[in-house]
């Protein structure tokens, strides 16, 4: 067992970044390969119910990685030395002249973008999904709230594909970054 | 190469562990308000296609585990910090040797899932059958769920304690 606490703290950051991105990654394989189909199993109207319960749950694992995702990161990467709390922030290590520098500002900037993607599918598309009909709602706005829902239903499925391809990118980058780095 | 390796491994340990968590923290959550006709359909389903990807991650994190231990270079790794060994004396050998018990245990449970567990859960009805014959057949039913309910969570754990150690051999290993 390590008896210097530095290295027990190198290794608590590495788990909990890892044990991240896999709940991240596999949830998002899970999701859309095992739990998607298996819905399709069911009657429409328990399947919606099931989908908004699964969504639901899913949004709270996503959320919870990213965050610690970044968190374990920057920690990880001030331990390493190439990271201070101090102006200029960034030490020889992340300057853009390296590959390992550039490799982890593309790894920061594919972040952002799964940030953007879940920010859109928690905040704008789902909303749309739970929409209910009041007792006076006209034929045309049914038809025009299912064609919403219909719409917010394949754009979520669209980012959560794209979500997947940049997660494995980053994948790909982060387990470059032992080599020195991939751009 | 190494590269391509590391990220292959690390997709099918990610595919793997997030899998068996998402399918105890979100499926089973869902199952909850379900009526139990639709459980066992949606446990069928999720369940079958779970199993098929779980064993490939396995054989996948086996095989390219394999090939990487066959290219570790012991210049390249006596250069890093704490100069590891790959032998029993040495720290990183044990928790290699560790890490590969995990994984044993893991392809041992999925395959007990795939192959026992989950078949052992279908229902045998006959119409000759006697009351007594099927309160057997359910208290077996119900023993079966349980098991792999049981087989589920030691999967979940020893999965997660995996990343663990396996994040260990960065810094030269963990026992």
């Amino acid at each position: 067992m390590p008896s210097d606490p530095d290295i027990w703290l190198h290794i608590i950051y590495g788990y909990l970044h890892d044990l991240a991105i896999a709940t991240y990654l596999g949830g998002a394989v899970a999701m859309e390969f095992v739990l998607g189909p298996a819905q399709g199993s069911i009657p429409p109207a328990q399947a919606q119910v099931m989908g908004q319960k699964t969504s639901d749950r899913f949004l709270w694992l996503v959320w919870g990685s990213l965050g610690v995702i970044i968190v374990t990161a920057v920690l990880r990467l001030e331990h390493l030395g190439r990271l201070d709390w101090t102006w200029p922030f960034f030490n020889s290590g992340l300057s853009l002249d390296q590959s390992y520098g550039r490799t982890i500002l593309a790894m920061f900037l594919l972040w952002c973008v799964l940030v953007v993607n879940g920010s859109l599918v928690t905040f704008v598309f789902r909303p749309r999904l739970a929409g209910k009909f009041t007792p006076g709602t006209s034929a045309a706005q049914v038809t025009a709230s299912q064609t919403a829902k219909m719409q917010a239903a394949t754009w979520i499925q669209r980012l959560t594909r794209v979500d997947l391809g940049v997660a494995v990118v980053i994948a790909l980058m982060g387990a470059s970054l032992k080599w020195g780095g991939l751009i | 190469m190494d590269t391509l390796l590391a990220t292959v491994h690390a997709l099918a340990w990610a595919v793997y562990v997030g899998g068996s968590i998402t399918m105890e923290w979100v499926l089973r959550y869902a199952q909850r308000t379900m009526p139990p006709s639709q459980v066992g359909v949606v446990c069928k389903n999720a369940g079958t296609r779970y199993r098929w990807f779980a064993l490939v991650s396995l054989l996948v994190i086996g095989a390219s585990g394999a090939a990487m231990f066959l290219r570790i270079d012991d210049a390249e790794l006596a250069a890093r910090a704490g100069s590891p060994e790959l032998s029993l004396g040495d720290s990183y050998g044990r928790t290699m040797l560790l890490l590969t018990v995990g994984w044993l245990a893991l392809a041992a449970t999925v395959a007990a899932m795939a192959f026992w567990l989950h078949p052992a859960q279908r229902k045998r009805s006959r119409p000759d059958m006697t009351s007594e014959a099927i309160a057997a057949e359910r208290l077996r039913i119900g023993r079966a769920i349980k098991q792999m309910d049981r087989a589920l969570k030691f999967e979940l754990v020893v999965s997660v304690i995996c990343i663990g150690i396996a994040a260990s051999l960065r810094t030269g290993g963990l026992i």
